[in-house]
């Protein structure tokens, strides 16, 4: 709704009634901080994400500012693949996607839950102006595994999400590579996580 | 001419803001208001880029004395602490807070929602003009915001300063 005059979104986190009080409170804490915290490094190093308009540290929750109008990257894939105008426009967009999140890993920011559902496309779509939002499982690192995790839960997320997707992912890693100086290492680790994932055999 | 505002998250609390032009008593209104006789917090509009910043650092002064966590001694203090981008409290008051050389002041005011308050007790305390928020615009220094704040290059491309500056300050605990 609208908080102190602007769109914003309220992100409350609901208590879970199966765990442990002490471990719930210190888990809301904890992801509530991180959570901020992400949030105000992708905005000094020019990554586009919601401004921080309030932190409740009794309730744990985050007043965020509201992308207005914009449409998830799930829902914008759903629908071009609906309307049967595929390749160019989203090879372009899995393109700007692999930007991103290089130069996110560039700053040693770990999203923590990457999915098509948590990038936004800011009106009009056209312009493929992409926002990373719902920080709550992220944190800093700078380990190449880490980062090759990420990308990880994203390929997963995507096969599993959208299918015939597989061209749209490979723009993605390309990008991803040709925009990161630190991506060799990161790819190399996305293809051993590969070989580690569920199902996977681990013999020898 | 002035503007007030309903704290959504504190119902039975507004927000009022007066802006003064051509001060000449800068240095008295200062002093009253450090000895407790003037209700109101004095800030620097130079500081300032929009009425929302003045806005979300009441909010948090107002759930931060709500809970008893303020950092500073009264609610109106706490919201010139809020305005700050760092935890330290004199240079809060030195940068965001009235000099006694300042000729524009913002007085921010919280009040209950359902009383009338008498703006004029306030306004003919000071020697100065009272104009519309309308005119802060033009009496913000963008560049020595744009300093204190440490916004950087890249950040402008994302967001608007505001969106920064108010990042900043509701983030500034959590590091």
């Amino acid at each position: 709704g609208l908080f102190l005059g602007r769109a914003a979104v309220a992100k409350l986190r609901v208590p879970k009634r199966y765990r442990h009080p002490a471990l719930e409170e210190r888990l809301s804490r904890r992801r509530t901080a991180q959570e901020a915290r992400s949030l105000l490094r992708c905005r000094r190093a020019g990554i586009p994400a919601p401004a921080v308009y309030f932190v409740d540290y009794v309730t744990n929750s985050i007043y965020l500012e509201d992308i207005v109008d914009s449409i998830t990257v799930q829902d914008h894939i759903y629908s071009v693949q609906q309307s049967g105008s595929d390749t160019s426009s989203l090879h372009n967009l899995a393109e700007k996607m692999g930007e991103l999140l290089a130069r996110m890993h560039d700053e040693d920011i770990i999203h923590g839950d990457l999915t098509t559902a948590n990038l936004l496309l800011r009106p009009p779509v056209e312009k493929l102006d992409l926002v990373l939002i719902d920080f709550g499982l992220s944190f800093i690192s700078g380990l190449p595994e880490d980062k090759g995790v990420d990308l990880y839960v994203l390929e997963k997320a995507f096969i599993s999400t959208h299918p015939d997707t597989e061209m749209m992912f490979q723009a993605l890693l390309k990008s991803y590579a040709a925009t990161s100086k630190k991506s060799g290492p990161v790819i190399k680790k996305l293809d051993e996580v590969r070989l580690r994932g569920r199902k996977r055999s681990m013999i020898g | 001419m002035e503007r007030r505002h309903r704290l959504e998250l504190f119902p039975e609390r507004s927000v009022a803001l007066l802006l003064f032009q051509s001060v000449r008593n800068a240095a008295a209104l200062r002093s009253k208001a450090v000895a407790g006789a003037l209700e109101g917090a004095l800030i620097n509009p130079a500081m300032i880029v929009d009425p929302f910043q003045i806005l979300v650092a009441a909010n948090k002064a107002v759930h931060l004395h709500k809970i008893g966590k303020m950092k500073t001694r009264t609610l109106y203090s706490e919201i010139i602490f809020s305005l700050s981008p760092n935890n330290n409290i004199s240079d809060a008051f030195k940068k965001f807070g009235i000099s006694d050389t300042d000729t524009a002041v913002l007085i921010v005011l919280v009040v209950d929602s359902d009383k009338t308050i008498n703006l004029e007790s306030i306004a003919s305390q000071v020697e100065g003009q009272q104009v519309s928020l309308d005119e802060l615009p033009q009496l913000t220094d963008t560049a020595r915001v744009k300093k204190m704040y440490k916004i950087t290059p890249q950040e402008e491309k994302i967001g608007t300063l505001l969106d920064s500056v108010v990042c900043r300050m509701s983030t500034k605990d959590v590091l």
